[in-house]
């Protein structure tokens, strides 16, 4: 009897667990999102509101040593449930020119009209079958301290500091001026790079699969070599607290690269209330036009809420109440033509981390310089690997060739289909 | 003719331990061969695409002893920087916790608040490899509290880029190997050493040996078992050291890969491109260096004690 009593009470909450788990899949669904932090988590959670009966779950990987895409990757080829991924500028081309994403057109997002080109460019496969949105666009900017630029050039005017720094003769010059009165021109060795990589007029690798150094890289190493030997720059890594250091008010530098994202991202120190400097910047173009970065929101092929998906997009370009809120609460450029040429026609708007300067207007001016082209699947990590190995080579710890030739190492290990020199 | 029958207990012998060997035979026998199955395949990943498998031979091999222009074979490097990385770590580790094991043990000692001692020193095992890189990541960092120090003291003029420098990463690495893991070697080689019968030292104290000698005639030979044991772990612990590296340079082996180890290589090519065969090639080489350097020591220190 006891047997039997057992055994009923035994099926009984075998049934019960497994209908309880079938209920609850009938009333949530879940929204799978892939990212890299939880800069978009922020805004989406602000300023969506999610459709009845969805939960949305992150997936969350640092991007660090290409973690992120490794993550993605294996989740994307074992058909894991993967309803939207971002996806950033590095490396956008590998998958919206794979069969894993999907034609975003024919989910309903087909309004690119005030999206910024180059934006819906990058995020197109070969034959212009476009598979994502970015939701911000990213014109980078030289940012400079106002008090060191009027001490070096004898004004904190952004016209005319963009005319003493609008080539990098021009820019060299001031370097020397500033290295004079005691100031650094840039504070990490990389700070220029994506000003020369943006530029390059070739891709880093060729149809062949070899690997190639444009002109506008061998430019970057031979500038920071005069740099670093003249003790212009600080040897310290595009993201590490020694430069992050120097944005504090007691910092020794007059200009920084970035898009609108790093002043909120990266210029914490800056905005710090007792330690920073808040007011004291201002922003110019700088020798070359550029972009930097980006986040993409790409509609991978296996999700289930295409509809979802298809409506976050367009909330993210084409909402203008949420653009606006971007530019005007997140400090973002947004990737709305209209709302962006609205606030920089605003004579009454300004930011006051720039002193008053409407950074709108000066970034809209920008957009037109900005080509999206020579890019490869690769990008990430030869940007981030020639960067660490050429960090040895301009501290001194190694010579070039060494410098080159462990740089070809990491690509050989990463990357077993490129030929390298 | 008389039958005998009798119950067999082995059977429940063979029950008790069959355990341990299928979680053997699942989670390390057959990963094991199927990394040498792998080694002999070409076999990642370029982007999205898969290439591979196709079987290749001993090609994986090949190119790992291929030297590079400059006639360096990145394997050998690499080696070399495991086993010196090891060897700064290990010698002062199984030296210290050898004379730890033996104050702790000494009844002429009699050290009071062992318990204490013991604990504090086992402490930093409890910690995570990688939250202690990080740490020492920090301190030593260009802007970090030593170079602070270090400035405001007048000591130096300009921050000292610790982790750029070959003799300091290198020495970093091994002391926090050695902070992580003295205190591990002290426990066993304690317990090494409460086995060996307490009249051996007394009769040894009573024929008027020094505390010298009774180290070296008595405790050494009899400790032996276990000392060979702890060698040979931490041996083989040395030569997959990875996580402590890995962390402090961030996965570069930083100044000129000088503290790459072999692990850092290996896991390089499984990173990104999901390099399968080359990373089986790696670990292959990886297992013929631990088992035959074991073998070697084994033999090494086991054989003057044996009679």
């Amino acid at each position: 009897m006891k047997k039997i009593l057992s055994l009923v009470l035994a099926v009984m909450l075998v049934f019960g667990i497994a209908s309880a788990a079938l209920a609850e899949e009938e009333t949530a669904k879940v929204l799978k999102i892939y990212a890299w932090n939880d800069e978009f988590k922020g805004f989406f959670e602000k300023y969506y509101t999610v459709p009845e009966g969805f939960t949305v779950e992150w997936i969350i990987t640092p991007s660090d040593n290409g973690g992120y895409q490794d993550k993605l990757d294996t989740d994307l080829l074992n058909g894991e449930q993967v309803d939207m991924f971002l996806a950033e500028a590095d490396y956008i081309q590998k998958y919206a020119d794979s069969d894993y994403t999907q034609d975003i057109t024919a989910m309903g997002v087909t309004d690119f009209s005030n999206a910024y080109e180059y934006t819906v460019k990058a995020a197109s496969d070969a034959n212009g079958v476009v598979k994502g949105v970015s939701f911000q666009c990213c014109p980078s900017a030289l940012i400079y301290r106002r008090s060191i630029a009027k001490e070096v050039l004898g004004t904190d005017d952004p016209a005319e500091v963009q005319a003493a720094l609008d080539s990098w003769e021009k820019f060299e010059a001031v370097a020397d001026e500033a290295k004079a009165k005691g100031y650094y021109m840039t504070a990490s060795f990389a700070e220029t790079y994506r000003v020369f990589s943006n530029n390059c007029t070739s891709a880093w690798v060729d149809e062949e699969n070899n690997l190639q150094f444009d002109a506008q890289i061998e430019a970057w190493i031979a500038q920071t070599e005069k740099f670093i030997a003249n003790e212009e720059t600080l040897t310290a890594g595009i993201w590490d607290q020694e430069k992050n250091d120097q944005m504090f008010a007691d910092g020794k530098t007059m200009c920084f690269f970035g898009p609108a994202w790093y002043f909120n991202f990266c210029m914490g120190n800056a905005q710090d209330p007792e330690k920073g400097c808040s007011g004291d910047w201002a922003i110019c173009q700088g020798p070359a036009a550029h972009f930097w970065g980006g986040t993409w929101l790409m509609a991978p092929t296996g999700t289930q809420y295409a509809d979802v998906v298809a409506d976050i997009m367009n909330t993210f370009i084409n909402n203008e109440e949420v653009c606006t809120a971007l530019v005007a609460k997140e400090a973002q450029f947004s990737n709305n033509k209209a709302v962006n040429e609205k606030f920089a026609a605003d004579p009454e708007y300004g930011s006051a981390f720039l002193g008053g300067q409407n950074d709108v207007a000066v970034f809209a001016g920008m957009t037109d310089g900005i080509k999206w082209e020579n890019h490869t699947i690769y990008d990430q990590l030869l940007n981030e690997g020639l960067q660490t190995y050429m960090m040895e080579y301009f501290k001194g710890a190694v010579d070039k060739d060494t410098a080159l030739a462990n740089f070809y190492k990491h690509v050989n290990e990463k990357y077993p289909d490129i030929v390298t020199p | 003719m008389r039958k005998h029958k009798g119950v067999s207990y082995a059977k429940w012998g063979y029950i008790f331990i069959l355990p341990f060997f299928v979680v053997y035979i699942l989670f390390t026998l057959v990963p094991q061969l199927t990394t040498f199955y792998n080694a002999f395949f070409e076999n990642y990943r370029s982007g999205l695409k898969q290439i591979g498998p196709n079987f290749v031979g001993l090609d994986n091999f090949v190119k790992l002893f291929t030297p590079d222009k400059s006639g360096n074979i990145g394997m050998l490097k690499y080696f070399g920087n495991t086993v010196i990385l090891w060897v700064l770590g290990a010698v002062p580790q199984i030296v210290i916790a050898l004379l730890l094991a033996v104050f702790f043990t000494s009844y002429r000692l009699n050290i009071k608040g062992q318990r204490f001692f013991k604990t504090v020193i086992y402490m930093p095992n409890l910690i995570m490899a990688s939250a202690f890189s990080m740490l020492f990541f920090t301190l030593f960092s260009p802007v970090g509290p030593v170079n602070q120090v270090l400035l405001s003291s007048g000591l130096t003029e300009k921050a000292i880029d610790f982790l750029g420098i070959r003799i300091s990463v290198r020495l970093l690495i091994s002391l926090m190997n050695f902070l992580m893991w003295f205190g591990n070697t002290t426990i066993l080689l304690m317990a090494g050493i409460q086995g060996i019968d307490q009249c051996m030292f007394e009769a040894a104290e009573i024929d008027g040996a020094s505390s010298l000698q009774t180290f070296f005639r008595v405790t050494l030979p009899l400790l032996a078992p276990i000392l060979v044991y702890t060698v040979i772990t931490a041996m083989i612990g040395g030569l997959q050291m990875f996580d402590v590296p890995q962390v402090l340079t961030n996965g570069k082996g930083t100044p000129d890969r000088t503290s790459f180890t072999m692990v850092m290589y290996l896991n390089n090519y499984l990173g990104t491109s999901k390099n399968y065969g080359m990373a089986g090639a790696i670990s292959v080489v990886l297992f013929i260096v631990s088992a035959s350097l074991s073998l070697v020591v084994y033999r090494m220190l086991s054989k003057p004690y044996k009679n």
